[in-house]
């Protein structure tokens, strides 16, 4: 048996917000010295700081992923789905614990936001692959490819300011579904686009697993999750609840919203 | 097949800059300057032009300004040659620290979606300049056209003393961007103090005319040293005391020293406080 492609060990994430609620305001200067001075003198003020400073997002999460597995993530809002995909995806840093990937991860958060409206479609293509981990030589050789399956053959010297929002969004999976990364992480792409769009992508997601690439799937659309992914992950108020086979998992998840 | 294992840890407290990995980002590094400067010129009418009809306004402006009103005399050199080759190394700096500065926060949708090494948005700000330098080079070799001026030797010199600007210019930026994430503040003083450090660059005068006991504090301020080697490779003669040099020059080395460490050390929060 060889090594799993992902291996999370007792990973966690603090988050520091306490000069950013309550009515404080934005973290700017101003804001942090009034902050600063007022907690010197009052009591009052320094035990609401403590209790409002810190927030764990994920708790102490280990799971392992063998490699051309799709693994669903699910929970509910704020359960900690994004922030596990954002350590994973490396845009932020956990505050304990150690990961460890075997191959190239990239991360397909929202779909197009690399996207610049003034350039041309052939200029965010390059641009956004680029931005996505892509080498020139590997965007030249699959720009054909990318441009067929965004079906903008004729618009692809128009800034893509003028494009409908259907053909942005096409374009922006088709950069992302050519990527040649091992690990794929996707956060809710299926929030956008219409129903045959939809159905595009979840067919995309099936090829890509199909050849034989890891992926991991953050989705609140459970019959998408449970076409897709044979094992899931659900998590809840940042730890993980549970971790086997997608139907058991999405009983579970039921079970728990209605609770 | 040949793997590559990525190990993501919480880094240490001052982490250093992996140059390996730089390298590594170097393509999207071109595509971002690449996608500012196409961006910078789409939709404008003058479009390149900007990067000879803003020195040029700038030389007109100060010649009328230091040489006439105030009588500031350039020692036998045409005085326009003179400030312009201080105009070209003071807009290569406002332009650059200005730029980066609203560069993290102008890249927010990639910083908060897509990992790359940090360093590239304020480098790639600071290095577009370039291009606008090398437009107005034009100006500049015109202007000498006009004024029978010809360079000398120290035409050779003239990558040493751009090579120092890009030093100072990023020390710079990479303070000013990496603060600028956490506090909105750096945006709006960021141009009064760009402003206040023109008046104290030798741009529209000689820093020869520093004198006393102000001059240490003078030399301080890298855009000094700076201005006058583009002044001395341009045109051969230029006020550079070599104490005062070497002053601006590690002024200029300590703030780019101290700059990667410091946004090496915030870095790792920019996608939580952008």
């Amino acid at each position: 048996m060889s090594n799993p492609i992902i291996t999370v060990n007792n990973t966690s994430k603090k988050y520091i917000i306490g000069e950013n609620i309550h009515g404080r305001g934005k973290r700017t200067l101003r804001n942090i010295v009034d902050h600063r001075v007022k907690r010197l003198f009052s009591e009052e003020e320094r035990r609401k700081s403590r209790e409002e400073t810190t927030i764990w997002a994920l708790k102490d999460i280990s799971f392992q992923v063998e490699e051309g597995d799709v693994i669903g993530i699910i929970g509910r809002n704020g359960s900690g789905k994004s922030t596990l995909l954002k350590i994973l995806a490396r845009i932020t840093e956990p505050t304990r614990g150690e990961i460890i990937l075997r191959g190239r991860a990239a991360s397909l958060l929202e779909v197009g936001s690399g996207f610049h409206l003034e350039l041309t479609g052939r200029e965010n293509i390059y641009l956004n692959g680029s931005i996505l981990g892509m080498r020139k030589a590997e965007i030249d050789r699959r720009f054909d490819e990318i441009v067929q399956y965004a079906e903008i053959e004729k618009l692809l010297d128009t800034p893509a300011k003028r494009y409908s929002s259907g053909m942005y969004m096409r374009l922006a999976f088709a950069v992302a579904a050519h990527l040649e990364a091992e690990i794929l992480l996707i956060d809710e792409v299926l929030a956008v686009g219409d129903i045959q769009f939809q159905k595009k992508c979840l067919g995309t997601m099936g090829d890509i697993s199909r050849s034989g690439r890891t992926i991991l799937f953050v989705s609140h659309n459970m019959e998408a999750v449970s076409q897709l992914c044979r094992k899931s992950l659900l998590l809840q108020s940042g730890t993980m609840v549970d971790y086997s086979e997608t139907q058991t998992i999405i009983l579970r998840y039921m079970q728990l919203s209605n609770m | 097949m040949m793997t590559t294992t990525i190990v993501i840890r919480p880094s240490r407290r001052f982490p250093l800059p992996r140059f390996k990995e730089l390298w590594e980002f170097r393509e999207l590094f071109y595509f971002l300057v690449w996608r500012d400067i196409i961006i910078r010129y789409r939709q404008t009418i003058l479009g390149v032009g900007w990067a000879i009809v803003k020195p040029i306004l700038s030389v007109v402006v100060i010649t009328f300004i230091f040489n006439k009103l105030a009588g500031f005399t350039s020692e036998g050199i045409p005085y326009q040659l003179f400030t312009l080759a201080g105009i070209l190394a003071w807009n290569f700096f406002s332009q650059g620290v200005t730029a980066a500065s609203q560069s993290m926060i102008y890249n927010s949708n990639l910083v908060t979606k897509v990992y790359f090494p940090r360093l590239i948005i304020p480098s790639a700000a600071v290095l577009r300049g370039l291009v606008d330098l090398g437009i107005a080079l034009l100006l500049y070799a015109s202007l000498m056209y006009y004024y029978s001026f010809s360079p000398g030797w120290q035409l050779f010199l003239f990558p040493l003393a751009v090579a120092w600007g890009v030093m100072s210019c990023l020390g710079v930026s990479l303070w000013v961007s990496a603060i600028g994430v956490k506090y909105h503040d750096v945006a709006q003083a960021l141009p009064f103090f760009v402003q206040l450090l023109f008046w104290i660059s030798p741009v529209g005068y000689s820093s020869a005319k520093v004198t006393g006991r102000f001059v240490l504090f003078y030399w301080m301020n890298p855009m000094a040293g700076v201005i006058e080697c583009f002044r001395y490779s341009l045109l051969g003669k230029a006020y550079l005391p070599a104490n005062l040099l070497i002053l601006s020059l590690a002024v200029s080395v300590m703030i780019l020293v101290s700059g990667i460490i410091n946004f090496k050390r915030m870095e790792k929060e920019f996608a939580d406080v952008i």
